[in-house]
């Protein structure tokens, strides 16, 4: 077998500029096979960090019929959780932080910006709403009088930076006009497109005074794991009774996800396409070989080279042709994949372009690099090339060897 | 025991208007050792009756026996365990696999044998066809008479019983076609192999203890030499 397996690798290199153009389809198939999947995985990833990290931790908790389209954040009905919400929370909840969600007007000078003002608690909100990516210019506000944070997208529309004093307006809870003139204490990347380009962080004790009620609009809550989030949802809802919503992260981004999933079937249709191109390259390569080789074969049939083993010494160059395409593939792939895992692009210009509002999108894309992922790949190549090798090795394998082997 | 008997053998092609008769009524023995020669015009059956002496074809009638065993009915990996064991084959246009080296073609013999140590004796049968130094090198970087004598290698690495040598000299010049012949009887005489050859070419005649005459798929003569004509070089 081994030397049969030479033999094969010889017959390959015998023809390299066929075998290369015949396998370039699966390199090419295989390569986009494997870091389209790392950068749609890397997009549904940055969907759900992003919902998560951002405005809807694993687990939110709003009023009832809370508008989700838009940028609408009414502040006429407010929380108090119910005791059985706080006991739920107290049990399986690893932290949960409210938050006042509003719709204010941000005046810098001759310029303004509707924008959505976020009420945290400087000191609590990072239990649930990590800041790992956050780039900030200035400083995160602690204390009311440090002022408000800024997305970097909504700064620079305006033309402000950290230390310009703004006014904000809004309405109180009851409907009332009323404004703050605050500092800008900081001007913040979180790379949440929902947030940089629309948001701005106000500490609570400041919205307390906006909108004149000291309640919050919502409430952030981060589990062990987001795979709890559906079970905790369920514990939430009766705890909590009527006039509340419970949502999830998966609930928030379903339609993101979903448009996902049509990306990643719309890629491997693409190279569906590619793979079968492919193997009637291969196919038509083993169906040349076997016809050029013709009395080759005789004589290694003469020699007591079975049936069977003609069928296998060209199954074994179709198969070598997918093994070494698909490695080849999947390393150009994978080794792309990596370099995004690390290197991220950045989606930021898109973003201003008008992908703000309540999508939480990641303006960094980041692929999701496993090496697991490059297996499925490499023995996919490999079946399309057996697969395509299958008929021309059946043909080369029931050549009469008496004719076969006086071929011209 | 014979290595080789036919018994009533013939070979026709096609059907109806468009059949072709080989071969017809063919009863013949072939002895261990011998160094048979079959000669006829073209069309007359040689190369149909080699192949089904090397089992690479089929009678439509009669039957084929190998050391007494009859080759009707075998498998497809039967016939090819037999003749990868008990069968070497020579041919005109030398067939050896160009992307192999000399040693590793004839090592590839040994390999399809299903025996060990190829390489070494794949390196020895080079050096008793006198190609020692040579074994590195292809097909295409050997002359004529040096891949004939790869092949003759090649047939003879695993001792097979019988040789079948389709027109072995057709390809080469009259010097190098005289070397070949020789080194072929001498491997006779020397191993005992038997060999059958096929051909037009009076100098292997020769060289042929015994030659079956063929004239339109039926053997016309079947002469015995009673002593070995003198080698090369001896004179006559």
């Amino acid at each position: 077998m081994s030397f049969l397996l030479r033999l094969a690798l010889r017959n390959l290199v015998r023809n390299a500029r066929r075998t290369v153009l015949s396998t370039s389809a699966i390199v090419v198939g295989v390569f986009y096979l494997v870091l389209g999947q790392a950068m749609v995985g890397g997009v549904e990833e940055g969907i759900v960090r992003s919902a998560e990290d951002g405005l809807t931790g694993h687990v939110l908790i709003r009023a009832a019929d809370y508008p989700d389209e838009g940028l609408s954040h009414p502040v006429d009905v407010l929380l108090d959780l119910p005791e059985p919400a706080r006991a739920v929370l107290q049990e399986r909840a690893r932290a949960s932080v409210p938050r006042t969600l509003f719709v204010a007007t941000l005046v810098a000078g001759a310029d303004s910006l509707r924008l959505r003002g976020i009420g945290f608690d400087p000191v609590e909100d990072v239990k649930v709403f990590p800041r790992e990516t956050w780039k900030v210019d200035g400083k995160v506000p602690a204390t009311a009088e440090d002022g408000v944070l800024l997305g970097a997208g909504a700064a620079a529309m305006l033309g402000i930076g950290p230390g310009t004093r703004v006014v904000l307006q809004t309405r109180t809870h009851a409907g009332a006009l009323n404004a703050l003139e605050v500092p800008v204490s900081g001007i913040v990347s979180t790379g949440n497109i929902a947030i940089d380009q629309v948001s701005a962080y106000v500490p609570h004790a400041l919205v307390a005074g906006l909108i004149a009620d000291p309640r919050p609009s919502h409430f952030g809550v981060r589990l062990a794991h987001r795979d709890e989030a559906p079970a905790v949802a369920a514990a939430l809802a009766p705890a909590l009774g009527d006039g509340f919503e419970v949502v999830t992260w998966e609930e928030e981004t379903r339609e993101l996800l979903r448009m996902q999933k049509i990306r990643r079937r719309a890629l491997d249709a693409f190279v569906g396409v590619l793979l079968l191109m492919s193997s009637f390259g291969i196919a038509n390569t083993i169906l040349m070989a076997a016809h050029e080789r013709v009395r080759e074969i005789g004589t290694l049939r003469a020699m007591g080279l079975s049936r069977r083993g003609v069928l296998a010494l060209f199954l074994m160059e179709g198969g070598l042709m997918g093994v070494v395409s698909g490695l080849l593939g999947a390393g150009l792939g994978g080794a792309g994949a990596w370099w995004f895992s690390v290197h991220p692009l950045d989606l930021s210009e898109m973003g201003a372009k008008g992908m703000g509002g309540n999508i939480q999108f990641s303006t960094w894309l980041y692929a999701r690099f496993d090496p697991a992922m490059l297996v499925a790949p490499v023995l996919i190549s490999v079946a399309v090339a057996l697969l395509a090798s299958a008929w021309p090795a059946r043909s080369a394998s029931r050549m009469a060897p008496a004719e076969a082997v006086r071929a011209a | 025991m014979p290595i080789c008997e036919l018994r009533g053998v013939s070979r026709t092609y096609g059907s109806g208007p468009a059949k072709v008769h080989a071969v017809r009524e063919i009863d013949l023995v072939i002895e261990a050792g011998e160094f048979t020669v079959f000669v006829g015009p073209s069309g007359s059956g040689k190369t149909t009756l080699l192949n089904m002496v090397g089992c690479l074809d089929q009678p439509s009638e009669g039957e084929v026996l190998i050391e007494g065993r009859p080759t009707a009915g075998l498998s497809d990996r039967a016939l090819a365990h037999l003749r990868a064991e008990r069968i070497g084959f020579i041919f005109q246009a030398f067939n050896l696999i160009p992307v192999l080296t000399a040693v590793e073609n004839v090592e590839l013999a040994v390999q399809l044998g299903g025996g060990g140590d190829g390489r070494a004796r794949a390196r020895q049968a080079l050096a008793e066809v006198g190609l020692t130094g040579l074994e590195g090198r292809r097909p295409n970087q050997l002359s004529g008479g040096q891949q004939q004598r790869v092949a003759i290698a090649r047939a003879l690495v695993r001792k097979p019983a019988l040789v079948i040598a389709d027109e072995p000299t057709a390809n080469l010049d009259s010097a190098n076609g005289a070397q070949v012949l020789e080194l072929m009887r001498e491997l006779n005489e020397k191993h005992g192999t038997t060999f059958i050859f096929s051909t037009h070419d009076a100098m292997v005649m020769e060289h042929a203890r015994r030659t079956v005459f063929l004239h339109d798929g039926r053997i016309a003569r079947d002469e015995v030499r009673a002593a070995p004509a003198p080698r090369a070089g001896e004179g006559r």
